[in-house]
């Protein structure tokens, strides 16, 4: 009788370890995929200077998209907050994206190889961040799925555990972007 | 298709039928061994398990510690260059992002053929390969459902599970190859048993049941392969969010014309059911498969 109470002492004692574990693990995920999105927008941020250089001799008229870049650039370098550097990450990269298509009246441009690989390296950052952004969304969703149901829901609340919002995409980015002939 | 699968769906099925196939071969393994030990001798039972588990182990574990390297060798693949194969380096790094898993070394190896496969015993230690030929002739988009799917091998740990259906088949083999062997040397009547003709039939179906044995459990693993292979584009698509992508790159392959001389001297046998669709392209689809058919994928993912 005894034994048999001290296994289930055991068992229940085991249970709480298992969810307690569940859940760090699921935040670690998740406060990993948040790093990593930083970490491509870092990335990002990092080559615009590259890229300003790459085109300054060739773009000769329309400065203004330029300093547009630079300026998109500094405002996500002076964003505190993870939300807000999401936001002006966004905004830089349709600053980039107007830099890109300006670039198009420029064949010699065009035909750089510097810029032609800075233009690939951009493209594939920006799939980078959005598939960060989804691994994101999809950890959050592992983690508040057991956080709300059964019997994850009783241990979510013994460990004050609350379920964790999506990151929502910020507004610019929704927006098509208008394409004219 | 009636209804609408998602991959969630799709990866569990997959998932459930293949531990389902695992236990037939283990079934298989205990029915063999309990046959053979009625035959020779009962007290034998567990003395034979044993030796066929422990042997099929260390001959299995040997390769399965050095299976990556072992694959890489045997195609020639050569270490992808971060300038050459830019784009290659591009679809990985994404793919590993979006699936939380470590960045796998990166391997390319000639061939004209639109081809790729994964190796590795963790992720950890991940290693993923594709021919020239698919980073020639495939877009981003079909690159990366490609890498999705050898990304999600790696995810499943599937390169674990063939070793270990590999273990269990060579369990059943062995022991079978033990019973054929030792009928030539025991004598097995002088155990003054009471009915010779009861067996006589014991030892008939042992020996149909050890022959047999090892073929079937063969087609289940291969049966085992076809799961994964589903299961591995189903969850693919978790990563790329684009089913299109991996459906245009297995029509392309599906289209290809390679020439004889391509297909013989790249590929050996034991490689084959690593690869995202059959080297050998065999023109007979069924239970001898390693891959299911191409156009039962398609249809898969263009259901998805």
């Amino acid at each position: 009788m005894i034994l048999w109470i001290i296994g289930l002492l055991i068992l229940i004692v085991l249970i709480f370890i298992v969810y307690y574990n569940r859940f760090v693990t699921l935040e670690n995920r998740i406060d990993n995929s948040l790093s990593q999105i930083d970490v491509q927008l870092k990335k990002r941020s990092d080559l615009v200077p590259n890229l300003i250089n790459s085109v300054k001799g060739y773009v000769k008229h329309e400065r203004g998209v330029m300093t547009e870049v630079t300026k998109a650039r500094k405002e996500f370098m002076g964003a505190k907050n993870f939300q807000s550097k999401v936001q002006k990450g966004a905004a830089l990269q349709s600053a980039i994206g107007s830099l890109f298509a300006i670039a198009e009246n420029y064949p010699q441009l065009k035909a750089n190889e510097n810029f032609l690989q800075l233009q690939q390296e951009l493209a594939a950052i920006e799939d980078k961040v959005a598939y960060a952004r989804q691994h994101y969304n999809d950890s959050i969703l592992v983690y508040n799925n057991l956080t709300k149901r059964f019997p994850g829901v009783t241990f979510a609340s013994i460990y004050r555990k609350s379920a964790k919002k999506y990151l929502e995409i910020p507004v610019e980015e929704k927006a098509v972007p208008k394409v004219s002939f | 298709m009636s209804q609408h699968l998602s991959f969630d769906d799709q990866i569990q099925r997959n998932k459930i039928k293949s531990f389902f196939l695992i236990g037939i071969i283990f079934i298989f393994f205990i029915i063999l061994g309990y046959v053979i030990s009625l035959i020779l001798n009962p007290s034998y039972f567990f003395i034979i398990m044993i030796f066929a588990i422990v042997f099929s182990m260390i001959y299995v574990i040997a390769g399965y510690y050095n299976s990556d390297k072992i694959a890489l060798a045997s195609v020639k693949a050569k270490k992808a260059s971060h300038t050459e194969h830019r784009a290659f380096y591009h679809a990985a790094e994404g793919m590993a992002i979006a699936s939380g898993l470590p960045m796998p070394k990166l391997y390319v190896m000639e061939s004209e053929e639109i081809n790729a496969f994964a190796s590795g015993r963790s992720p950890g230690k991940a290693v993923i390969c594709v021919t020239n030929g698919a980073l020639k002739k495939l877009d981003k988009q079909e690159l990366e459902g490609v890498v999705a799917h050898e990304m999600s091998h790696i995810a499943n740990y599937d390169i674990r599970f063939m070793t270990l259906t590999a273990v269990l088949i060579g369990m059943v083999s062995i022991i079978a190859q033990i019973f054929l062997r030792s009928l030539w040397f025991s004598n097995i009547n002088s155990g003054g048993r009471k009915d010779d003709r009861a067996q006589i039939a014991l030892i008939i179906i042992g020996i149909l049941f050890a022959i047999l044995a090892p073929i079937a459990a063969r087609l289940v693993a291969l049966s085992i392969s076809r799961k994964r292979e589903y299961a591995a584009d189903a969850s693919g698509i978790k990563f790329t969010r684009y089913p299109t992508g991996l459906a245009n790159a297995l029509k392309k392959i599906k289209n290809e014309h390679v020439s004889e001389k391509d297909k013989e001297h790249r590929v050996s046998n034991a490689m084959a059911p690593l690869f995202i669709s059959d080297p050998f392209k065999k023109k007979v689809q069924g239970l001898f498969s390693t891959h299911p058919p191409v156009e039962e994928r398609i249809r898969r993912l263009e259901a998805m």
